[in-house]
């Protein structure tokens, strides 16, 4: 613990260290590496704000400039840009529904609800204050257990990721908030649209249609803007009337003292469950945000609000994707391994600068180490204090009349998706998906289950194969008591049927005995 | 003889004249990968060091997709100016002709290779427990077991992939092959003790051989890497003539004019032998590699696709 403490001295000096520096040709003193620290969260908060232009985009744009940085400095940025986009992702999904990052689609589901009621900046005061509390307790569970936790994630093999991602998947019928089989009829084409691509094992393309352009499979960003930006945006267009303008029914900017009061809960749950998922490589941290959301809802008493704007919505999913981004370091600052592209580019960064990322880094450069640890810390606060002012400045965007407001929201999406890959071809297929969430608006299906299918179907598939493989095709090898992680896994989703299957149920029952008593 | 000192001045003439007259706009060098892995992030430095001596702009492109052959198309395909360039490696010019069965560019014919960029040794891993200390334990180890053994690779058809079939091939054991998305999560199955044996290129393996969460047995290129003197070649451990590195360089369209491609050579080399270039680049594990010359790389080339011609075949991997 004192040693801990030591250390964590070791890094905010390292963080506050004044240093000599010339920028053209004027020299001057300035504490450097918290300014790149400040550099990184705010370009990170612009990329997480835009649709699209991801941080691994930006990070890899970056890294020749880092090079004459130093180590420190240029991971400093590098690291203030990942979790920044955190923050910033969950602005554009709040204001016009728009995941601005993959984990920011849970809070979708609630934030844009709390926005349409005139509640954005409470909304948004919850994800900044939720991200920054779960941002700093996760840097103090990376800085206090990351070497133990490392084990922990090692315990994960391919039988115990696809027994999670089961969980996962039957968790995700939580996620909708109206039809049972709808929400189940939607997950399945979720899985479906996963397997279109690369096959892992043997390369074989899987509807493609003879498209090169379908090899890598459909991209992520493709369809959850399309599901949820375009389709919202046509949904709009549809009310000649009574087009929403939501400043209208903006009353305050903060969070009630009775929101406090409901976030607080949830924000806590959010952080336990995000710094544990986030130690997992492989969409780990975004697993968490499902999950937070999906307790959240399942153990709340305003569950019934869920789906139109509940706070605890919002809350639990950011605390956890935060916490996510944080603990996600663990893999890649204790056993060199990445858990993310964007781990990989940071690997890709401290080899350029000479240092091989792994277990001794702690050792042979505390300095780094707990440098990049305190810098967390600091950026985080940078964070809240610059997202909280800045409330105010977002909602006044929603005060832009929706003819101008909503072709820009289309222009920064299709610039957002044509980055990725810079083919028009995927802007065709966002449009393409826009249509097709479109109908599903109006069949009120649901896309957040569509979506979690989607990302889970191939990391599942991959994860069974990989698994029936090394046990040369045993199926007992999920249920084995040699893997009670996978075990136990299995059996929570079993429980979690039943639980969920109960209630619908009952309800027949009783229609069945209401029938009896009528005849 | 007139006619002939008459084309020498011509050729004198046209030369200076070409190489005066390019660049005169921005270059740009496609990435057929997706942005932060290290091609593109090679291509990243390369793009800043050549614009200083280019004195002209060269913006990196990322056109990502179906294994990278969507960017090497477009350059095969693009015009032949010299202002078109892109980063082509031992997967777009020498695994892939034979792994997808229509590949729209030849890669003999259709493109010019400039400069190979870099050249990173794969290294033949296992499990810190596992009993095998040196390659012939391995092989015995592999034929006392047949199809006990696991070999990961980041990817079905990567140099991982193939090295693993040759070694199977020349030793005549039989294991099965666990492909991985990207050798990350094979390196943390293998700390993990789940899988025996990957071949890893040297620039992810490094960080866990140093730390001793893997064990590492030779390395896969003739000569040994100066940045683990200590371990043996393949060659040495008695696989004659095993000889494997993963690989990638910058190619531009096969007209491209013959003094715009040595200009364009002459300029990547002396990026490449910069000081601050040769140390980023050996960060990623590269040594400066031996071929310097167009000719030679497109040669090298050659060769390298008849190897993995055969070597696809055998591994029976496909992609349509």
């Amino acid at each position: 613990m004192e040693a801990m403490f030591t250390n964590l001295g070791i890094g905010f000096t390292e963080v506050f260290k004044l240093q000599a520096v010339t920028i053209a040709g004027v020299s001057m003193t300035l504490p450097f590496n918290i300014l790149m620290c400040l550099i990184g969260v705010i370009l990170g908060t612009l990329i997480g704000v835009l649709p699209g232009i991801g941080p691994v985009a930006t990070i890899a744009m970056l890294l020749p400039v880092t090079f004459n940085l130093s180590p420190i400095a240029a991971l400093i940025m590098l690291a203030g840009i990942y979790y920044g986009a955190q923050y910033g992702g969950s602005t554009s999904a709040i204001l016009v529904n728009l995941p601005g990052e993959s984990s920011s689609v849970v809070t979708c589901l609630d934030g844009y609800q709390m926005a349409r009621r005139g509640r954005a900046g409470p909304a948004l005061a919850t994800a900044a204050i939720g991200s920054f509390f779960a941002g700093c307790v996760a840097t103090l569970v990376v800085a206090m257990f990351a070497p133990p936790l490392a084990e922990v994630a090692l315990k994960f093999g391919p039988a115990e990721y696809f027994s999670l991602m089961v969980l996962g998947l039957v968790s995700s019928v939580v996620l909708a908030s109206g039809s049972l089989v709808k929400a189940i009829g939607m997950v399945i084409l979720g899985l479906l649209l996963g397997l279109a691509g690369t096959d892992v094992n043997s390369g074989v393309l899987r509807f493609s249609f003879g498209l090169a352009e379908m090899a890598d499979g459909i991209g992520f960003f493709t369809v959850a803007m399309g599901m949820f930006g375009i389709a919202e945006i046509i949904s709009n267009l549809e009310q000649k009337e009574h087009r929403e303008v939501f400043t209208d029914k903006v009353s305050h900017l903060w969070p009630t003292a009775d929101d406090f009061r409901r976030i607080f809960g949830p924000i806590l749950r959010g952080t336990i469950f995000g710094c544990c998922l986030g130690i997992l490589p492989g969409g780990g941290a975004l697993l968490s945000s499902f999950g937070a959301y999906t307790i959240e809802k399942k153990i709340s008493r305003n569950s019934r609000e869920f789906g139109k704007g509940a706070i605890e919505g919002v809350a639990a999913p950011e605390s956890a994707n935060n916490a996510g981004a944080q603990t996600s370091f663990i893999p890649l600052l204790t056993l060199g391994i990445p858990s993310n592209a964007v781990m990989a580019l940071m690997i890709g960064a401290m080899m350029i600068q000479g240092i091989a990322p792994g277990p001794q880094v702690m050792t042979e450069r505390p300095q780094l180490f707990w440098g990049m640890i305190a810098s967390m810390w600091v950026g985080n606060l940078m964070l809240v204090l610059l997202n909280l002012p800045m409330i105010g400045v977002w909602i006044k965007l929603l005060t832009v009349p929706y003819r101008i407001l909503y072709p820009s929201i289309l222009v920064f999406m299709s610039v957002g998706v044509f980055s990725i890959s810079n083919q028009p071809f995927d802007c065709f297929l966002m449009a393409l998906f826009g249509l097709f969430g479109y109908v599903c608006v109006k069949l009120e299906c649901e896309p957040a289950p569509l979506i979690l299918g989607f990302i889970l179907g191939p990391l599942m598939e991959e994860n069974l194969r990989r698994a029936m493989l090394l046990s040369r095709g045993d199926p007992f090898v999920f249920i084995s008591p040699s893997k009670p992680i996978s075990l136990g896994f299995l059996i929570a989703s079993a429980l979690l049927l039943i639980v969920i299957a109960l209630p619908a149920l009952r309800k027949k029952r009783d229609e069945a005995f209401a029938g009896e008593e009528h005849g | 003889m007139q006619r002939l000192l008459l084309l020498l001045a011509l050729a004198g003439a046209v030369a200076p004249a070409w190489s005066q007259a390019w660049p005169a706009r921005p270059l740009r060098l496609v990435v057929p990968y997706a942005p932060g892995g290290p091609v593109d992030i090679s291509a990243r430095l390369l793009a800043a060091r050549l614009q200083q001596g280019l004195g002209q702009p060269v913006v990196p492109e990322n056109r990502p997709g179906a294994g990278g052959n969507i960017g090497v198309d477009l350059i095969a395909k693009g015009p032949a100016d010299g202002y078109n360039l892109v980063m082509s490696a031992i997967a777009t010019l020498a695994i892939n002709p034979s792994l997808y069965s229509s590949l729209p560019y030849d890669p003999l014919k259709d493109l010019r290779h400039v400069t190979l960029l870099v050249q990173v040794p794969n290294v033949l891993i296992v499990r810190p427990d596992l009993p095998a200390k040196s390659v012939p334990e391995l092989i015995a180890l592999g034929k006392s077991r047949p199809g006990k053994l696991d070999f990961g690779s980041g990817s079905t058809g990567s140099t991982g992939h193939l090295a693993g079939e040759m070694f199977k091939m020349v030793t005549g054991t039989y294991m099965v092959h666990i492909p991985y998305k990207g050798s990350a999560p094979a390196l943390a199955d293998m700390m993990a003790g789940r899988i025996d044996l990957m071949f890893d290129n040297l620039a992810s393996a490094l960080p866990s051989i140093k730390s001793e969460k893997v064990r590492a047995l030779a390395v896969t290129t003739r000569k040994r890497t100066d940045f683990l003197p200590g371990l043996p070649t393949l060659d040495e451990s008695g696989l004659k003539g095993f000889d494997m590195t993963t690989w990638w360089g910058v190619s531009v369209a096969a007209r491209t004019p013959q003094p715009v491609v040595d200009r364009l050579s002459a300029e990547i080399l002396k990026a490449m032998d910069s000081p601050d270039m040769r140390e980023r680049l050996r960060g990623m594990g590269s040594e400066p590699p031996a071929i310097r010359t167009p000719d030679h790389f497109a040669a090298f080339v050659a060769a390298e696709l008849k190897t993995y011609t055969g070597l696809v075949r055998r591994s029976g991997a496909k992609v349509d």
